[in-house]
């Protein structure tokens, strides 16, 4: 059973085990398919919203960048955050949704803001504070992303404005969410081949002392 | 002629998507925008097969423009011109990869990255078979719809408690996804997944000419809009 049971040391490893890869393609099918039902209650919350000041739409888009801050937090390697968005985000794509495969590519994005947080933290940091740096860099690159492709035509004071948001949001929904969710994941036992679910089990259970 | 997107790589297919997002990039004033359209609409109406997908789809592209549209006159300076040329790069954008979509075989996908495009085997592997495990999703999700209802904590008529519940059946199906991720894991392992050396597909990966002509078509409906730019 070396998948599960492997020492501390190679969890910290930059190679994917099996577990590993796997893991980040299943979030990232699940994800996507959670991407999806919020694009269709995106649609309805959104409305009002997109009439009245579409820059405040932006506050709503922190639910399309949960992938990369969970692949990132539980995984913990190298460009698993990008991985989990991309595979979420092709997913949401292929369930359809109004932007065709721009999906994707947002996906690329989005995922690679919340990779280069965990990147200068050299892969070591994984605390709420952290997720929700990585949510905030993944809102403003997606941004960045949707003012060229999307709205190329906002005067600049409403571009930054929706930068603002979708950080925002990033830093809500996708970081503290996100963080939260990976505590309550840890707490069923489901990450113990997982830094988190390794992490809580240390706490629970110290290591007991060596003996003299 | 008729259909032949059906029997399309899926590697094109996604090349087709992509190249929507690259030509919209070009649509720069109305003449472009419209004629771009209409030679994707044009396009599809004579290639894409009869009932492939639900037409709703469309709907949602529609949508997308007219807001896209909208905020682009609302914040973009009031003129009327900026926002249809808006609402027509985002149409160009979109259009083409909502069409091809439900043609997509995610299986057969993962045949041509890993086989033709050599993506790194294991990775592709590993999201093809969570693909596989996509149709039980909605199998674990009815039945921890079902369990909390039979157990009383269904949800009560209002919409926040719909949600609540909504919340708590996602969170269930998360944690019967990452623990099926981990049993497939040592599953794969078992057979040696990870350490193999020489790795063999179970199905071929074909390239056939009809996917060399598809791939050209695209070519000319991603670089139609730049060619239009530069003559108009």
């Amino acid at each position: 059973m070396s998948v599960l049971n492997a020492p501390r040391r190679a969890l910290g490893g930059l190679r994917y085990r099996t577990v590993d890869l796997v893991t980040v393609a299943m979030l990232g099918v699940a994800v996507g398919v959670v991407f999806w039902g919020w694009t269709q209650l995106y649609h309805l919350v959104s409305a009002g919203l997109a009439v009245a000041f579409p820059p405040a739409t932006g506050l709503l888009g922190g639910g399309w960048l949960l992938g990369g801050v969970l692949g990132g937090l539980v995984v913990r390697k190298p460009g698993a955050a990008v991985l989990t968005e991309v595979v979420a985000a092709s997913v949401e794509a292929l369930l359809g949704t109004g932007w065709g495969f721009s999906a994707v590519v947002s996906g690329v994005v989005q995922g690679l803001g919340a990779e280069l947080v965990l990147a200068l933290l050299l892969y070591r940091r994984f605390g709420t504070v952290v997720a929700v740096l990585a949510g905030t860099a993944a809102g403003a690159a997606g941004a960045v992303y949707e003012w060229f492709a999307y709205y190329p035509d906002w005067a600049w004071g409403f571009r930054l404005a929706y930068l603002g948001c979708f950080a925002l949001s990033g830093a809500v929904l996708a970081g503290l969410g996100g963080a939260a969710l990976v505590r309550a994941l840890a707490r069923t036992g489901v990450l113990d081949a997982f830094g988190p679910g390794r992490e809580l089990a240390d706490r629970e259970q110290p290591a007991p002392a060596a003996r003299a | 002629m008729t259909g032949v997107l059906g029997r399309a790589n899926p590697l094109v297919l996604v090349a087709l998507g992509l190249g929507g997002l690259v030509g919209s990039l070009a649509v720069r004033d109305v003449t472009t925008g419209v004629v771009t359209l209409g030679a994707y609409l044009a396009a599809g109406t004579l290639l894409l097969p009869r009932g492939a997908g639900p037409a709703a789809r469309y709907l949602t592209v529609v949508v997308g423009g007219l807001s896209v549209a909208w905020s682009a006159w609302l914040l973009g300076g009031h003129d009327l011109a900026v926002a249809l040329v808006a609402g027509l790069r985002v149409a160009v954008l979109a259009l083409p990869g909502v069409a091809v979509a439900p043609l997509v075989d995610p299986s057969a996908l993962a045949d041509q990255l890993g086989q033709r495009l050599r993506l790194p085997a294991r990775f592709v592997v590993g999201v093809a078979a969570a693909l596989h495990r996509f149709e039980s999703l909605g199998q674990v999700w009815e039945q921890a719809d079902r369990a909390r209802r039979s157990r009383g904590f269904g949800p009560g008529p209002g919409p926040l408690e719909r949600g609540r519940h909504a919340a708590s059946v996602t969170f269930a199906v998360l944690v019967a996804t990452l623990r099926d991720a981990t049993s497939m894991a040592v599953a794969m392992d078992a057979r040696g997944f990870a350490g193999a050396h020489a790795r063999t597909w179970a199905e071929p990966a074909p390239w056939t000419r009809l996917d060399g002509g598809v791939l050209a078509l695209g070519v000319v409906g991603t670089v139609l809009p730049y060619a239009l730019a530069v003559l108009v």
